[in-house]
């Protein structure tokens, strides 16, 4: 179970909250960049033969004499869209069940808000991408837990390859939630592609050990995607560098999210980190 | 520095392998990481098929470079001489006089002789004598040094004058024929004229510490006017100034009062104080807060006698032979108006009994005796075993002319003719009772060597539990032991320790501490049946006893001069060694290193 019955119950009082309009294909309850039929005034335009005499504004045209009819604000539904790195870098430690428990935390609270949501797993080389169906209701939540709990982390990582795949003309145009260690080339590239969708969330996954290893002596490093190996011998300089490039990497991460109007959370894979993530998505206005 | 084992040092070989790790390239070990993109530019690209690296001088290294070099010189056992007063036998006599309390003069003596104590071995026997009031040999021709120095440990000061001349006799006496004997005497002189010749092959370390004391050089008690009791203190001061010292006093322990004594530089001064004391109380005096090298002599005590006496009427026909041995009982007064103690019936009316009694055929007996006939010349063919009254008494040749038959439940007979008892012992109304079946009169009992001891014994018994004090004497002087009939002599010092004298002591010679020894007779079910309060006094002269040096022959042998004894470093090298490692383990692994921030969420 990735969500407790607790967790779950906390969710059900929380909702999702867009921070964009955006151009959705159903009615919802966001702020659409379209005019429709809501009832909060949105402007006036000139009549037009052909439309609806209800919403022509006759104190105007007894005041003005110009025939103008109200225009309303459109509401649409929020697509959202999780995006789940299962490759094989998130597979050490605590990384992966954070992040599945991450992922559904976030769809949990899309179902429990009334939006649609649907899974998406990053695809690699060797590997597509794996796309759950779109859900609406919570009582679709056992099939997305257990879509997620069938994940498994393994092989490489193609974030570029995730991001044109969601930014593909005639998708679905609304938030976009990463939960990825962003340990792979381009992840620069994918952030910026997924930010021109509709924005979201870039949950940055790193475990302890590579926030702060714990390494010493002379050894091989094997890297788990890519199985290049590197020789380094662990000593003082070289941890105080890679504690240098480790902090500067995640701020990099967080600098280059907002440049493409993301929002950037460093998640680190420990006890709590779910509670954490949470937390972090209220004070930066996802969740209310 | 020599060595014992110089081949030990070879093993400082061992540093070229250990160095040799050192430069030994490690194997690496893999290990797989999420990704290596940030360790990108850690990567030793230049790599030698060498199995060598240049050597990195670590801290480690140096730590157990040295510390192999330690353990090396500890093998090799690395000594030194040591010059020592030792010989191949020496008596060391140790001076412990009242004189020797002064200024801390017996704890570095003490000292000293530990240090020598500690130094004893196969090649060098250490001899103890003991230079008090009575000279003691406390260890002979021993080796253990650690025996040797539990027993100097427990040397201490007394209060009596230390016995010179008779301890270096005793010390002579332990020369060995085999060995050359030296003496080193640890003494601060003792008194002027103790010795009046040099010491031949011997040799004084001399404890003259001095500092300023005042010591309490009289002390006793007299009755005046109307009885009332004074003590007598007499105060010496051997400061360097005016003093002024509170003498506080007390009778049985409780306050009793305080006078203040002021005294000149040098100077003595007395004060009487009453003091509301009786027959067998123990009176002290004691400097209160004095400025004084010297503790024991701040105190005096003493009993009040009086409470020997014993007070035994007769009553009854009476006999020259009763009155006799009344007389040559020792501590037995007649009543001159006083209540007795003890009454002896002799005939009469012995119905009421109100005192411990010594009952001699009455005409009516006491409760519990039914005198029920008469028996002539009966003769005594029973002595009760084991009785203490009778132990050693010889009573076979005791002719009686005539006794009464007595049935007498409960009673003890310890003399008997047949059936017919002559002596018992009973309880009457919860007093001890004699009775005598017959008159000693009517019988040759009296002019038998055993009458009066059996007199005696009886006025003992009947008395019970009795203290008595005797005459004050100065510390170090025995006490005379003179224990009734199967009693045990129990004696508490003026410390607090107990100790019990074997059967056959005649006297307690332990009597160097100054103070109140109670001498305790218990029979064999510990009940007391008597006792004296002995009290021994510290001696003035050691007070006003001022150091000085004891005229002696240094020894003429050779190998009794400049002896020296091995002292290894090995120890010492094995605890550096020690505390080298667990340096060496903190520096590998406890070391604390500097915490990063843990990364923000």
């Amino acid at each position: 179970m990735l969500l407790d019955t607790a967790m779950r119950s906390r969710l059900d009082r929380l909702a999702l909250r867009g921070k964009r309009r955006l151009r959705g294909v159903w009615a919802g309850s966001h702020r659409s960049v379209r005019l429709g039929e809501s009832l909060d005034f949105a402007d006036y335009r000139e009549y037009h033969p052909g439309d609806d005499f209800r919403r022509i504004d006759y104190n105007l045209w007894a005041r003005l004499g110009v025939v103008l009819v109200r225009l309303f604000e459109a509401e649409d539904e929020m697509p959202l869209q999780v995006v789940v790195d299962s490759s094989a870098s998130m597979g050490f430690g605590d990384k992966f069940p954070t992040a599945q428990r991450l992922a559904a935390m976030v769809a949990y609270l899309g179902l429990a808000s009334g939006e649609r949501v649907r899974l998406v797993t990053v695809p690699a080389a060797d590997r597509p991408s794996l796309q759950g169906p779109w859900a609406r209701h919570v009582s679709a939540w056992p099939r997305v837990e257990r879509w997620l709990e069938a994940l498994e982390p393994a092989g490489g990582t193609d974030l570029p390859a995730a991001a044109r795949l969601l930014a593909a003309p005639g998708g679905h145009r609304g938030p976009v939630v990463l939960v990825s260690d962003l340990l792979a080339p381009g992840w620069d590239n994918a952030v910026d592609v997924l930010g021109t969708i509709c924005g979201g969330v870039v949950l940055h996954v790193l475990g302890p050990d590579e926030l702060e290893p714990g390494l010493s002596g002379d050894l091989t490093l094997r890297d788990a995607e890519t199985h290049r190996e590197l020789r380094v011998s662990m000593g003082q300089a070289v941890m105080e560098r890679y504690r240098t490039r480790a902090t500067g990497f995640v701020a990099e991460a967080g600098r280059r999210a907002r440049r493409a109007g993301m929002d950037h959370v460093l998640v680190t894979a420990r006890p709590g980190a779910v509670e954490e993530a949470l937390r972090a998505m209220v004070g930066k206005g996802w969740v209310r | 520095m020599s060595l014992l084992a110089p081949l030990g040092l070879a093993l400082t070989a061992l540093a070229v392998p250990l160095v040799v790790l050192y430069m030994l390239k490690s194997r690496r070990s893999g290990i797989e990481v999420s990704s290596i993109r940030l360790w990108e530019g850690e990567e030793e690209f230049v790599s030698s098929s060498l199995p060598w690296k240049r050597l990195e001088i670590t801290a480690a290294l140096l730590l157990q470079l040295l510390a192999l070099a330690l353990f090396a010189l500890a093998l090799a056992r690395p000594f030194f001489h040591q010059a020592t007063l030792l010989g191949p036998h020496t008596v060391l006599v140790v001076d412990t006089s009242g004189s020797m309390a002064q200024a801390g003069r017996i704890d570095a003596a003490r000292q000293r002789l530990v240090e020598l104590a500690a130094e004893a071995s196969e090649d060098k026997l250490i001899s103890i004598v003991q230079a008090g009031p009575q000279p003691r040999v406390l260890a002979a021709f021993s080796r253990e040094a650690a025996t040797l120095v539990d027993i100097v440990s427990a040397v201490d000061a007394g209060g009596g004058t230390a016995d010179l001349e008779g301890a270096i006799r005793l010390a002579r006496g332990l020369a060995t024929p085999d060995r050359p004997t030296t003496m080193l005497i640890l003494s601060d002189g003792g008194v002027e004229g103790t010795l009046t010749e040099p010491v031949v092959d011997a040799r004084h370390l001399a404890f003259d510490a001095v500092d300023d004391n005042l010591a309490i050089t009289g002390f006793g008690t007299g009755t005046v006017g109307e009885g009332t009791t004074r003590a007598f203190v007499e105060v010496t001061s051997y400061a360097g100034g005016p003093v002024t010292v509170p003498v506080a006093i007390t009778v049985d322990g409780l306050d009793a009062g305080t006078v203040d004594i002021e005294l000149a530089a040098g100077g003595r001064d007395r004060r009487l104080v009453p003091v509301d004391a009786g027959p067998g109380q123990v009176v002290e005096a004691s400097l209160v807060a004095a400025p004084d090298g010297n503790p024991l002599d701040d105190t005096a005590a003493l009993v009040l006698g009086g409470a020997t006496e014993l007070v035994v009427a007769t009553t009854g026909e009476g006999s020259p032979f009763l009155d006799a041995l009344l007389a040559a009982t020792p501590g037995v007064v007649p009543p001159l108006g006083a209540p007795a103690d003890i009454v002896v019936m002799d005939g009469g009316d012995a119905s009421i009994v109100d005192r411990p009694a010594w009952v001699i055929r009455p005409e009516t007996a006491p409760p519990g005796i039914d005198i029920v006939g008469r028996l002539d010349n009966p003769v005594i063919t029973f002595t009760q075993p084991g009785e203490p009254l009778l132990d050693g008494l010889d009573l076979s040749a005791v002719a009686i002319a005539e006794a009464d038959i007595v049935q007498a439940e409960g009673w003890v007979p310890i003399v008997a003719a047949g059936d017919v008892p002559l002596i018992l012992l009973g309880d009457v109304a919860g007093h001890r009772v004699v009775y005598f079946a017959f008159d000693p009169v009517r019988s040759n009992l009296p002019v038998q060597v055993a009458f009066p001891v059996l007199g005696a014994r009886l006025i003992d018994w009947l008395a019970g539990s009795r203290i008595g004090a005797e005459a004050i004497a100065d510390a170090g002087v025995p006490i005379a032991v003179a224990p009734p009939a199967g009693a045990t002599t129990v004696i508490t010092t003026p410390s607090g320790e107990t100790v019990t004298v074997a059967d056959q002591v005649l006297e307690y010679a332990r009597t160097e501490q100054p103070g109140i020894y109670r001498v305790s007779y218990l029979d064999a079910a510990g009940e007391p049946l008597g006792g004296v309060l002995a009290t021994r006094r510290f001696v003035a002269a050691e007070a006003a006893a001022t150091p000085r040096s004891i005229a002696v022959t240094e020894p003429e042998q050779q190998g009794l001069q400049d002896a020296t004894i091995i002292r290894e470093w090995a120890p010492l090298l094995l605890a550096l060694l020690l505390a080298l490692v667990l340096v060496e383990w903190w520096v590998a692994f406890g070391r604390p290193r500097p915490r990063r921030r843990a990364a923000v969420t």
